[in-house]
Order: structure tokens, then sequence, then C-alpha cells
């Protein structure tokens, strides 16, 4: 490989080899970090939400009045339960990806004043597992008799015993356990200490990773069976799969009928919750992925643009090549080692260029440290790129007949 | 060492055939310096070319060294090229980017010659032409003389038994074509068969043989035939 | 001469079609991802009400109890009623206000629109002088009814026009939650860009709510915040009388001075104030309470958010790229005319000549690009409003970014011509000439 003077001829040339190395050194800074917030993004949007999103919805009443809501809510649940196709239905305080609900600080002994965590709250029937679908991995879901109903607006209302956590939080209050079952948690207001009986696999909060406190990844919740005396009251229902769209109509009528001067506040399935909640990310993710596209484009338009100029400029030099014995092949291998040696060159200084970026980044915006796995992708791919660029006049560089070393002047 | 029998060359474009070489016989024994010469539009170029493998012939046979090139691949060929055959061209066509050592590097890197190989056939190539010393520098920085004397090494550096040369001296100084046509003789008085287009008929007379190419045909030259066209000149 | 230019200049794009619309194109679509996302950014960090917005101020105080308190903890956004009660009480500003949100149901009587929900916030009359909010009928109500919390409410245009068409309805009565209020106003249309009153509870591009009532008239009817509700220590008593009595912070608070130097006098009092409460055994944390201006606050809010600044990160990186590019094709371009330009110089053309020729010609482009680049970043805006705004339009692009986006387009192809001119300038007649 006649790699020594093909880098001199090049270098003949220099203005052509620095744009061309610069154009892929900024590209591939760009790309690397894209690369790795539209991974991030989606991954995000993507999460499990621990339910059963193709048949969960959630549809919430405003009532007038909270006079025996209690009993309301209750025969909610059972005209819900009644709609043929439906398999489960419950009172919930708040729903997943619902960007609405609470959070509270919990301690893992009573005289701590540090919170150990902030998880979500989820207050709800002991449907409400069931209707969510969500994985129990161990212990045992609420029983009827432990739901407690609750009204603030009386003093002395009987305090929550027993909590199912998710995993997440389980690992985040016992690092050190191996069972987190029978083990006691704290709201920290004076309140009295809560027993986990259950943990299930996955619960995502109402807003999944919060925008505000990257810290909170969005999967440490716990529920707590109780029903509240409130006038907006939130259902959760499962259905069948494949009727759920029906459903939510037929839900809608039947819990409207139910009480006069009622509204239906909100009617809308997981999917759109998540849809929703996830807008953001997704805009963010297929921009990034149109500006990507585009640079990739810019490039291999550029390489082929050069390289074309290049064939052109040396048409007779390619002639006398292959007067002096170079084979097609010859003159294909000579433009692709140029090639990658230009795009090797803009590969090391795009390195270090989206390393660098990557570090204002960090400092400026909160962006994660970019993995090198990301940027390694990016090197290859616009290695891949380059060389599949200069193939098109590479291969018409080799059709230039010999001939033309004596023919033209 | 060359021999073309009822070599044939026709160029086809849409409506016109053009007949640039017909049954065209020649033999070249290992050895000779011939001169071709001939007025333009002949097809001197032409001959020369196919000679030099790098155009392919329409009909006819043509053996190169004992070896058949009809019906030769492009591979082959270029192989063939690389090794039996050395050129020079009017122009010099050295490559610009590239300084003197690595310009007469190019045939042996096609040749596969490990880098010790090459680096002692540059070396004496441009020592036999006497600029060794500017291995390093540029051809721009040349003057024409010289250009075409890297051209003659870079040609002579993978020991070719044939020599191509088309106009060698065209853009030369009478001073400086008389010391590449001294080169040649001595190249040619060393084993190498020599093959030159000229139009010049001062140095067609160097030669030993001269073979003249009119409308597509070639004809030998007698001694009397060549010293009747050099009087011819010379009166007018 | 500069007619002669941009006429060459012009002709010689048309000469090359392909070349001169791969170049506009490259330079219009760089142009337009980046002004999409600067328009985006300027518009949320823009000024709501640049009247006034260096004397509306939010004072913030640290609520919380020492649990979990680490030193550069930042203050509550929100305040609790008691202090709510306190600082209207005190009236120390030129004017202030307090806000919460509400949930609630409308009934307008109409036999043909049934019961339906609506948005609304619980408020003093000050904030309608404060805030600048502009009346299509009648006007807020009085203080006297904040005294006596009065069934009074000030409705929004769409509500106005959803429930009376274009009649006034000052003096109508409208049920809400079940209770006839009387309509003392209705409001212009006003959309804050951003939305500052507000960005704890709803999105910073959302429409302004509909239902303005008496903030007295919503306690007393015991309507809970739809919010943002942050209790620390005790937490709540029970009913909402210990709502009311709690630590909790779900109040939005805002103050409006007479000149921006009466800062230094409202923060005296704050602090006279925060010392008054800490005698009382409240607000322990050892910090100091803040005071911020508008702009202040926005940026406390974090209002432009890490994903806005990112997207203009990323859509600069990719003007550059546009620009690297652009340079080599005009490189490419100017490098096969010097032959055009060994003739022109040896007719007598000064190297000056030759540069402004064809730093003009870049200009063309880039004027071009300009014209194409705007509309592409009018298209983009509009896709990223309808997608991300709740308010339509609410990023818009206007008079300022339309002069930013033709001043950068153009500034961009000149300097990617700058090299490609210098070295146009360098080609030397003879040679050129002779190669002919």
């Amino acid at each position: 490989m006649e790699i020594r003077p093909i880098f001199s001829a090049m270098m003949r040339s220099k203005t052509g080899v620095i744009l061309i190395a610069l154009q892929i050194a900024l590209t591939l800074a760009i790309l690397a970090n894209a690369l790795y917030v539209v991974r991030d993004r989606t991954n995000e949007a993507n999460r499990v939400s621990g339910v059963d999103d193709a048949n969960v919805f959630m549809i919430a009443t405003l009532d007038r009045d909270v006079d025996g809501v209690m009993a309301r809510q209750k025969r909610d649940e059972e005209l819900l339960r009644a709609i043929p196709g439906v398999a489960s239905a419950s009172w919930t305080s708040q729903m997943p990806l619902s960007q609405s609900g609470s959070n509270t600080g919990v301690q893992t002994n009573p005289k701590q004043t540090d919170s150990v965590a902030s998880p979500s709250v989820y207050s709800g029937t002991e449907m409400l597992i069931k209707t969510l679908k969500l994985k129990l991995l161990e212990g045992r879901d609420f029983n009827a008799s432990e739901v407690l109903e609750t009204d603030n607006r009386l003093p002395d209302q009987a305090k929550p015993k027993v909590a199912i956590v998710t995993k997440a939080l389980a690992k985040k209050l016992f690092p050190n356990d191996a069972s987190v079952l029978g083990k006691l948690f704290y709201q920290g207001r004076g309140d009295p200490p809560i027993e986990i009986i259950g943990v299930v696999d996955e619960l995502v909060t109402p807003w999944g990773r919060a925008s505000w406190n990257t810290d909170q990844t969005g999967d440490e919740s716990f529920i707590l069976p109780a029903r509240f005396t409130q006038r907006y009251n939130i259902y959760a229902v499962r259905t069948e799969p494949g009727q759920r769209d029906n459903i939510m109509k037929e839900a809608e009528k039947v819990l409207l009928a139910a009480v006069p001067g009622r509204l239906i506040s909100e009617n809308n399935s997981m999917d759109q919750l998540r849809e929703n909640r996830y807008r953001g990310e997704h805009t963010m993710a297929n921009g990034l992925l149109i500006v990507i596209g585009l640079l990739l484009l810019m490039t291999a338009s550029g390489i082929v643009g050069l390289a074309s100029l290049w064939v052109n400029q040396r048409r007779k030099q390619i002639g006398i090549r292959r007067a002096l014995g170079a084979r097609r092949v010859d003159i294909v291998r000579y433009f692709v080692t140029e090639n990658v040696m230009i795009c090797v060159f803009g590969i090391v200084m795009g390195s270090g260029l989206a390393i660098a970026l990557n570090r204002a980044m960090m400092s400026e915006l909160e962006l994660q440290r970019l993995p090198l796995a990301y940027l390694l992708m990016g090197a290859v791919s616009l290695l891949f790129l380059g060389v599949m660029a200069v193939l098109g006049p590479a291969w018409r560089a080799a059709q230039i007949a010999p001939a033309i070393a004596t023919r033209s002047a | 060492m060359i021999k073309m029998q009822q070599l044939s060359k026709v160029y086809r474009t849409h409506l016109i055939e053009t007949h640039a070489l017909r049954g065209f016989d020649i033999t070249v024994k290992e050895g000779e310096f011939v001169a071709v010469t001939g007025p333009s539009g002949s097809g001197k170029t032409t001959f020369l070319n196919i000679a030099g493998l790098l155009e392919e012939f329409t009909g006819g046979d043509f053996w190169l060294d004992g070896v058949s090139v009809k019906g030769l691949d492009d591979n082959a060929r270029s192989k063939l090229r690389n090794e039996k055959l050395g050129f020079i061209f009017q122009g010099f066509n050295l490559i610009p980017d590239l300084n003197l050592f690595d310009n007469v590097d190019v045939p042996l890197r096609y040749r596969g010659f490990n880098a010790a190989e090459r680096k002692r056939r540059i070396e004496e190539a441009l020592g036999r032409v006497g600029l060794s010393s500017r291995m390093k520098h540029y051809p721009a920085e040349l003057s024409g003389g010289q250009q075409q004397r890297v051209a003659i090494a870079r040609a002579l550096a993978g020991s070719p038994k044939v020599l191509l040369a088309d106009e060698p001296t065209g853009n030369l100084d009478s001073q400086m074509a008389r010391g590449v046509m001294e080169l040649l003789e001595e190249i040619n008085s060393q084993g190498t068969t020599i093959l030159m287009v000229t139009h010049d008929p001062e140095l067609a007379a160097r030669a030993q043989r001269n073979v003249h190419i009119m409308d597509g045909t070639v004809t030998d030259l007698t001694q009397e035939t060549r010293l009747a066209l050099q009087h011819a000149v010379e009166v007018a | 001469m500069w007619n002669y230019y941009f006429l060459l200049g012009w002709r010689s794009l048309r000469r090359n079609p392909i070349l001169t619309t791969l170049m506009i194109l490259i330079l219009a679509v760089g142009i337009g991802t980046s002004m999409t996302s600067l328009t985006m950014l300027l518009v949320l960090s823009g000024d709501p009400i640049p009247q006034k917005s260096e004397r509306l101020f939010v004072p913030k105080f640290h609520i919380a109890d020492m649990r979990g308190y680490k030193a550069g903890d930042k203050p509550d956004f929100q305040f609790t009623y008691i202090d709510t009660k306190n600082l209207l009480r005190d009236k120390r500003a030129k004017r202030q206000t307090a806000l919460f949100g509400l949930s609630l149901t409308v009934d307008s009587g109409r036999k043909d629109l049934p019961a339906f929900s609506e948005r609304g916030m619980a408020t003093t009359s000050d904030i309608f002088p404060m805030f600048d909010m502009p009346f299509r009928f009648g006007s807020s109500w009085s203080a006297d009814a904040d005294d006596k919390a009065s069934n009074v409410v000030v409705i929004g245009p769409e509500l106005s026009e959803k429930l009376f068409k274009n009649e006034n309805p000052v003096g109508k009565t409208i049920k809400i939650i079940d209770r006839d209020y009387t309509i003392s106003g209705v409001l212009d249309v006003w959309q804050p860009t951003p939305k500052f009153y507000r960005l704890y509870g709803s999105d910073a591009t959302s429409r302004p709510e509909q239902i303005w009532l008496p903030f007295t008239n919503a306690v007393s009817r015991e309507f809970s915040n739809s919010g943002w509700n942050n209790c620390s220590g005790e937490g709540a008593g029970s009913g909402y009388e210990g709502w009311l009595k709690s630590e909790c912070t779900w109040i939005q608070y805002w103050a409006e001075l007479d000149k921006a130097s009466d800062a230094a006098a409202y923060r005296d009092y704050l602090s006279a104030y925060v010392a008054e409460q800490k005698k009382l055994g409240r607000m322990p944390r050892p910090e100091p309470f803040q005071l911020l201006s508008l702009r202040e606050w926005l940026e406390d809010a974090g209002v432009v958010g890490r994903d806005t600044k990112l997207s203009t990160w990323m859509a600069f990186g990719f003007l550059m790229v546009c620009l690297v590019n652009l340079v080599a094709l005009m490189l490419a371009k100017f490098t096969a005319r010097a032959g055009d330009i060994g003739v022109r110089r040896a007719l007598g053309a000064s190297r000056k000549e030759i540069f402004r020729q064809y730093l003009i010609e870049a200009g063309v482009v880039g004027l071009v690009g300009a014209i194409l680049g705007l509309g592409l970043s009018w298209y983009g805006v509009h896709i990223i409003s309808s997608r991300l705004a709740e308010a339509d339009d609410f990023y818009r692009m206007d008079f300022r970014m339309l002069l930013i986006t033709l001043l950068m387009s153009i500034s961009a192809a000149l300097l990617a011509g700058l090299l490609p001119t210098w070295r146009a300038c360098q080609v030397r007649p003879a040679i050129q000439l002779k190669s002919q």
C-alpha cells in the first residue's frame, strides 16, 4: 500500500483535505452526542410502566359535592365492572404517567431528619394492583379489610399501617437486605410506621423521570390501601384485549348516568397518558434524528464532491498510472486509501471535539457523560459512509482509459 | 519481440467509421531501435498505443515477447504493460504532486517489489540518467530536459524489454534533445528494444530502422528513401 | 459597481444550477434549524411584561423545617396561607396579589350547553392593574368585594364567547360550582409569553385561565388548590381549617413596587417580618429569604428547559457543519472560474475588485438562502409550536427574529465565502492565460 506517497500527494492540496476532515470532525462531534441523547430520550419514553398499557385506561369524575362519596366510589366501581369486557376496576388517587399526583419523603428510622427517598404515593383499593396488572414479586396484595376510608376534613383519621412498595424503592430503603417483607418505614410526619407487605416489580410514578430533578428516576413508588373523600375521583379500569376504545365510551356514559350534575373530567388510555407525558422526548428525538440524517447526507455529498473534483483534476495522472501498469482496482484502491486517511484524520479530530462538546454540555446543560460506545459507533459509521461515498468517483476514475496518457497533450 | 499480423483498428461513432490502422504487419526483433515516422493523423499514435497495450485493436494478431495479446483482459494487459514495457511521453507526464523518487517508484509499486528492491532500482535508474542528487525534488523544479530524463528513469526502473517513446524530444530545445537521444542510444546498446515515434527526420536517422506509417498502413523505409526524405526536408 | 457585481453574481449562480441549488439548500437548512430553535429559546426567555418587569417581585421564604436541611437549599417558591394573609394585610408594596389555581364546574344556565369543567384562578383585585390585564367589557371587582368575599367573577374572552357570543355579559350571572357569580368584567385576549404568573401548576406555554374570582371567596368556599402543594413538618391538621393553619405552601405571591429602587426598602420590611415570624417559632432555617425580580424568577423556575437549550446547541453545531460544506462548495465553484479571474485581472481588475465581486456573489447566495431559510424556520416554528406548546402559535417569529434570520444568513454566507474569495484573488493572471 503506497501510503506515504499518497499522503504526500494529498498534502499538496491541503485545503480540500482540511475542509473534508473538518466536516467529518464536526459531524462526529454532533453525531456522537446527538445519538446518545436520542437513545436516552427514546429509552425514557419507552420505559416499562409496570402497568398493562395496552388495556388500561383512567376515567375521572368531578362531582358537585362529597356527600356519601365513599358509597358513590364503590357504586361507580361496580358499574364499571359490570360493563362487558371490563376485567377489573378500582378507585385510585393518581395514575402513572398522568403528570398529576403526590410525592412524599420517607425514612427508615423515625429519628432520621433526612429523607432516604422521595417516592410517589398511590392510594387505592384492594383491586388496584389487579386492575393495573402489576407484577407482585413477593408478599401479598391488600385485602378489603385493610382499605381505610379517609376523610381529611375530619380529625383523627386512621393512618395506614401497611404498604406495597416497588422493587426500586425497596432497594433504596434497605439496600443490604434480600427481602424487605415485614420491614418498617416512616412517612416522617410523626405518623406510625408502615409495614411492607408486598413488593411489585415496577410501578412508574406519575412523572416518570422528573425534568426538575434528574435524580428522580421515576421508579420509586409505594401503594397505600385507602380511599379519599374528594369531589374529583379517578378510576383505573382494565379491559379485555382489543375492547378498550369502545369500553371507554361506554364507561363515560355509565358514570355520567349514575350521578346527576356530575362531569367527566378526563377519559384517557394509558397509551394516551404516555404520549402526552413523552411528547417532548419524542419531538426532541425526532428532531435530532433529522439533524443526524442531514449531517450524514451532507458529509457523504461533500466527500463525493471533493473526490469527483480530484478525479477530474487528476485525469492525466490516472492515465499515466494506468499506462505504467496500474490495474483498475489499483486506481480504486488509491482513492479509497486517500479517503480513509482523510476520514481517520477527521475522526481523530472529531473524537476530541465530541468529548469537548460533551464536557461543555455536561456543565451547562446537565447532560450525562458520553459513553465511549456512542463515539465508537459514530466513528465507525462515518468511516463506512466515507468509503461508500468515495466508491462512486473512484470507480469512475478507474474507467479512465490508459490511452489518455498519450492522447492528451 | 513485437509481432503484429494484419492488425486493424477501427473507431466507430454514430455515423462515421474511421480506419486508423489497416492490415498492419510489423515485426520488431529484440534489441532493435525503430523510429516510426509519418504525417499527423496517420495512425502513429494509435500504433504506439496498441503496441503499448494502452488500447485494444479491432482485428488481426499481436504477440508481445512471444505472448499473444489478443483476448487478454484489462488486468492481464496492465500486468504485461507493467513488467515488459516502459513509456516515455512527449509531455514527460510526471506526477506533479510527487517528488522524483516517488515518481520513479510508481510502476515499481504495481510490480509488487519490496521496499528494499524498489529503493535499489530507483537509485540505480536515477543514477543512470544523472539525477540521483535531486531525488527529493519536485518536477516543477526541473528543466524540461531533466524532467524527460526522470521519465526515462521511471521507464527503466522496472527493467523493461521494450521502451516506447512518443516524440520524446518534442518539447525540448536542440541541446537537451541531443542529450536525450544519446541516453536512448546508450540504453539501446545495452539490449533494450526501442520503438520511437517522431517526426524529426534527423532523430529518425539515428535509429537503425525506420518505418513509415501513412493512412493506416506501414512501410519499411530503405536507406535510399530515408536519404531522399532527409534531403527533401533540408531543401524545404 | 455593486450593481454590476450583483448581476454577475446572480448570472454565475444561474449558470450552474445544481451547484447553486445545493449551496442555497445547505445554507437554508442550516439557517432554518438554527432559527427554529433560537426562536423557541428567545420566546421562552423573553420578557413577558417589559413595561414593568423590573418592578414586579416574588418574595421567597424558607418555610420548611430543619428536616433534610442542607446548606444552600433553595427557599420555597410558594407561600403559606399565614404569610399570604399577613403580607396582604400589611400592604407594604404599591400593589400586591396572591394566586392559587382552581378546578371548577361552570353552568351557564343555557339549556343547550350542559355544565362543563374549567380552570380558574383565585386572586385579589390588584392583579388586573399589576399585570396590565386588558378588559374587553367591564372591569375587575372592587377592593370591597375582596374584603367581603363577594360572589363576583371576571371571565376570559374565550369563555365569554362560548357562553354569550359577542354580547356584553357584565352584570349577568353564571353558576360556579352551584353558586351564582356576577360577572364584573370580561378580559380581552392576553397571552403573557411566557406565562410567568403560574409557572408552577401550569405550563409556561399554556393559555391564561378563563375564570378569575376573589381569593377570599375561594377560601370561604373551601376550594382546594389545583396546583403544587408542598407540605413539610407536621403537615396539615384536619379539614380546611387545618390546611389554612399549616406550613404547607400553595399560594403564589406577587408584589409591584413604585420604582425598581424601592426594592431595598421592601427587602428591609421582609427582613423584619421574617425576624418576627422566627420569634413565633416559624421559618427555622438559617438561610436568608429571597426577593426575586420577575426576570430572576423566570430564571429561578427554569422556564427555559434543558431540552430547549440542548436543541439550540445542536442546531448551531449543525449550522457550522453546513457552513464548512458551503465553504467547500464555494471553493470548488470559484476554483473552476480561475480562467475568468485571470482574464479580468489581465484586463485591469485589482485584487480588491475581484474580492468584492466574489464576496458579493457569496452574499447573493446568502440572500436567497435567507429567504428559503426563513420559510423553513417559519414552518419549523409552526410545527414545534403545535406539538409542544399548549397555546396555539405560542412560538412565533416576530419582526426581530425575521431580521435576525436575514442577518445571520447573509453573514454566514459571507463568512463562508471569505476563504474561497481570498483564494480567488491569489490567481495569477499569467498562468491562467497561458493554459487557455
